[in-house]
């Protein structure tokens, strides 16, 4: 089969039109009032095919202020929209008495609750899981917090709240980055790792329980903690931590498995460099015309250590070098060697470079918008660009409501109360 | 109600447990390095029965990159742990017997796992039209970077190209330092894993009620585009954010700060409850002055420099301490040292003792994920290559010893060489060990 060929039917095989979702039928109730991450979870969960609904305070979530720069689109921030996208809305204020009874109905009806508040308030008021498994022992209580829902940290922590930021820095990850040679101060990962890490936990964490409660017909407690999430999932500080009983400091642009691994500047860009093994460096090293570094640095054992004076030498010389040329001559010849039958190129080796490009490069692709993973909506007179579900898939494709982005629904006190009966006629009927 | 934290902790430790939530599901992967493994051990600690093949004689490559290229007894404990609970087969896939095993084995999956390059397995035969056609049920998951089909779909793809080509690696730096720093630690291969996890157990429970397989496309790309605002930023604007150094530019104020006991603490204030919590420990308002101009540069930046000194006057445990008292976010900047001690993790059992069979007492991190009735666990750690074949054979497919000899003298499996990586511990006595043998199961 030719690849346009194979490139046509998988086009057609992923066609998201007219298709089922994977989660129809499910209820999840969404509690993370100015907290993103209980957000970003709910909004995985409806992409598969689950009926969300946010609780929020009567005057609105502070969340919709959440945006770089204040950039608002129809009063919305940026995470706002894209997360909440087609989840229903219903306000309540939880402190009045005739509120929480409303909750109360809507979270012993439910599938899947999504806890991101405080740790511990919802079972102040008699709403946690030991208030409402009793009556709803199929219900899935995920909590998403700092510290947890248990521990001794996680009760002594419970009043601080939560960020992206400081959950990377309790994961160690800011440690990691930057050059100490240039500023020793530990650096922030540019975008929100450690969040996206935990909501992909927790949203995991739900579909192992929804699919476990088919065959036990029971639920279950999940509990994420974002402070904790991300390293052990790297698995990387835990094993340095026990195989060398001391910390990996910042490494600049050096990697810890292999060296070259990472962005480099050219004579007119930046690209990026992944030689994993020995003769994918001495491939590297022809390309560039420097087989003289070839004797000292030949053997991975060379080239990846905990020396980093050492390794800083080689470095000098190779982003040296690599300022002479321009980036799509680097590619060009890398990519040439990909062309290579399999068996000889491992033999021969090939360096993977490709372009590092700016946000505006990435975008002006058009294999993002053949694939749809970039999403286009019609505001005012601009388009908005909007990042699809990653979950590509034949039968239930994962689906980024952009069609509801704007139009949030909300719940009146009516129709939740119609609702909540409704399922409890439904498990009355199935019971 | 107050003591609910004991209460979570005692249905965690105590509460009613059931099998491990995939008991019963069969997986066959064929990945290497990490995307792709790490899709397969999640599976397996929530106890799918995962089977991966390994190329004959090298293996999966990752075995030999180990850290600072140190192994632990002989052995890369990161692939260890990436492999953990499965059962490692090889096969020579360029071998028609070969792939007739290959076959065989799919036929009986629920799940098959492959993260090699985008239509490799097509042009084996063994890709997802083939598969089907004898499994129809089967739920095939290609992991690759850009995806299955496109115009990049052929481009090749470890986690920092993934990073590069989707504008991410130009993200993490200082805005007045002309160098960019990648995602450490594989963060472009992990997340995307996790992501697939996800797809996988929907698909899963969509099959339980249906009776359909499907077709899965997983991509580094797609998955880490998906909590990166600032391409939808970048299409309202014109502009693009780029490297903001320690500021999270969707906080009101943030930062990594020194401490006068020259330790950092990071702080951020998503809201202005936790900005009004903040001025009341600093004992300056900080909102009234700021009203009305929350959130843009100048702003963000004033602020940042207020904290900035006055961290600089406090201890990390006085700012922890308040943040505490008041309630904004703060935090500590561990290293991987005060990771791995962190009493907390063990207590949480996120990080555990482990007695492995072959390589002894480890500690290692655990899946993050906490199910009260059906925790995830390690049952044992990867394998040397090969090191399942003849369990596999007969447990999966019931070949007998003849067959699986006659097997291993014509190459179409085979095992191990000597080197780092690839074999078991010095002095681990392979001609008695029951399990590589094929007699009996690891857990037993």
């Amino acid at each position: 089969m030719s690849a346009s060929k194979r490139d046509e039917l998988l086009a057609k095989l992923f066609s998201p039109e007219g298709k089922p979702s994977a989660l129809e039928g499910i209820r999840v109730v969404e509690l993370s009032i100015s907290n993103l991450v209980g957000s970003m979870v709910g909004g995985l969960l409806r992409e598969l095919g689950a009926e969300v609904v946010r609780v929020e305070p009567p005057d609105g979530d502070p969340l919709r202020e959440l945006s770089p720069y204040r950039v608002k689109v129809k009063g919305f921030g940026i995470p706002y929209l894209i997360e909440n996208a087609g989840k229903k809305v219903v306000r309540l204020d939880l402190e009045r008495e005739e509120d929480r009874e409303e909750l109360r109905k809507l979270l012993v009806s439910c599938d899947v609750v999504i806890d991101a508040l405080k740790p511990g308030y919802l079972d102040s008021i008699n709403l946690g899981y030991r208030s409402i498994s009793g009556e709803n022992p199929k219900v899935i209580y995920l909590a998403i917090s700092p510290y947890g829902h248990f521990s001794k940290k996680a009760k002594e922590m419970s009043n601080v709240p939560d960020s992206d930021l400081t959950a990377q820095a309790y994961n160690g990850y800011p440690s990691l980055i930057g050059n100490p040679g240039i500023r020793p101060t530990p650096l922030r990962a540019g975008v929100w790792v450690a969040w996206a890490m935990a909501a992909i936990c927790a949203v995991n964490g739900v579909l192992v329980a929804l699919y476990e409660r088919l065959k036990s017909g029971k639920g279950q407690f999940v509990d994420i903690a974002t402070h904790e999430a991300l390293a052990a999932v790297h698995t990387y500080p835990i094993t340095v931590g026990f195989l060398f009983g001391r910390p990996r400091p910042q490494y600049g642009f050096i990697d810890y498995l292999v060296y070259p691994y990472g962005v480099f500047k050219t004579k007119d860009g930046y690209i990026t460099i992944a030689t994993p093994f020995d003769t994918d460096f001495r491939a590297f090293l022809k390309l560039i015309n420097r087989w003289d570094l070839e004797p000292d640095w030949r053997y991975a054992a060379d080239r990846v250590t905990d020396d980093v004076d050492r390794i800083v030498e080689l470095d000098r010389e190779i982003r040296r070098e690599l300022m002479k040329r321009s980036s799509e001559e680097l590619i060009k010849k890398s990519l040439s060697r990909g062309l290579l039958p399999e068996a000889l190129r491992r033999l021969v080796g090939r360096p993977v470079i490709v372009k590092s490009y700016t946000l505006k490069e990435t975008l002006s692709e058009e294999h993002w918008y053949i694939r749809r993973s970039i999403l286009r909506v019609k505001v005012n007179d601009k388009e908005m660009l909007v990042p699809n579900s990653p979950f590509r898939m034949s039968e239930t494709p994962g689906k980024m409501p952009i069609e509801k982005i704007f139009a949030q629904e909300f719940l009146t006190k009516e129709a939740l109360a119609a609702m909540t009966s409704r399922r409890d006629e439904e498990s009355v009927r199935t019971s | 109600m107050s003591n609910y934290f004991e209460y979570v902790e005692e249905l965690f430790k105590s509460g009613e447990k059931r099998d491990p939530p995939l008991k019963g599901i069969k997986v066959l992967e064929m990945t290497h390095y990490v995307y792709g493994p790490t899709v397969g051990a999640t599976l397996a600690l929530l106890g799918a029965e995962v089977v991966k093949v390994e190329p004959v004689g090298e293996g999966d490559r990752f075995r030999t990159a180990a850290l600072w290229m140190r192994m632990f007894k002989k052995a890369n404990l990161n692939y260890l742990l990436v492999n953990a609970n499965k059962y490692v087969i090889t096969l020579d896939a360029r071998n028609a017997k070969a792939r007739e095993i290959l076959f065989k084995l799919a036929s009986k999956a629920d799940v098959f796992v492959e993260n090699l390059r985008a239509g490799l397995l097509d042009i084996l035969g063994l890709g997802y039209a083939h598969l089907s056609k004898v499994n129809p049920k089967i739920i095939y998951v290609s992991c690759s970077g850009y995806g299955q089909y496109g115009p990049l779909s052929r481009a090749p793809s470890f986690d920092v190209s993934a990073q590069g080509i989707i504008g991410l690696a130009m993200k993490t730096g200082w805005p007045d330092v002309d160098e960019f720093y990648k995602l450490p630690d594989y963060f472009g291969d992990f997340f995307p894993a996790m992501v697939a996890v996800a797809a996988i157990l929907a698909a899963l429970y969509y099959r339980e009620k249906t009776g359909k397989g499907q077709y899965i496309d997983m991509t580094q790309a797609e998955s880490l585009f998906r909590f990166f605002y600032d391409v939808t930023y970048l299409s309202l604007t014109g502009e693009e954010i780029g490297k903001t150094g320690n500021v999270d530019p969707l906080a009101i104020a943030s930062g990594i700060f020194a401490t006068s006991d020259g330790k950092f603490v990071a702080i951020a204030i998503m809201d202005e409850g936790q900005l009004t919590a903040l001025s009341k420990a600093m004992n300056v308002d900080l909102l009234g002055p700021y009203k009305g101009r929350l959130r843009t540069k100048e702003c963000i930046s004033e602020l940042n420099d207020l904290i900035f000194k006055w961290a600089s006057s406090r201890t990390l445990d006085e700012i922890m301490s308040y943040a505490k008292t008041y309630g904004f976010p703060a935090a500590p900047v561990l290293t991987d040292l005060d990771v791995y001690k962190d009493l907390w993790r063990w207590e949480r059992g996120s990080t555990i003792e482990f007695e492995d069979r072959m390589y002894g007492k480890v500690r290692i991190p655990r899946l993050p994920i906490h199910l009260s009735a059906t925790p995830p666990r390690v049952r044992w750690l990867g394998r040397p290559v090969g090191y399942h074949n003849r369990l596999v054979l007969k447990k999966w497919l019931g070949y007998t010893d003849e067959e699986i000899k006659k097997l291993e003298e014509e190459g179409v499996i085979g095992y191990w060489d000597q080197s780092p990586g690839m074999c078991p511990p010095d002095a681990w006595d392979i001609d008695n060990d029951p399990v590589f043998r094929g007699e009996r199961d690891e857990c037993e």
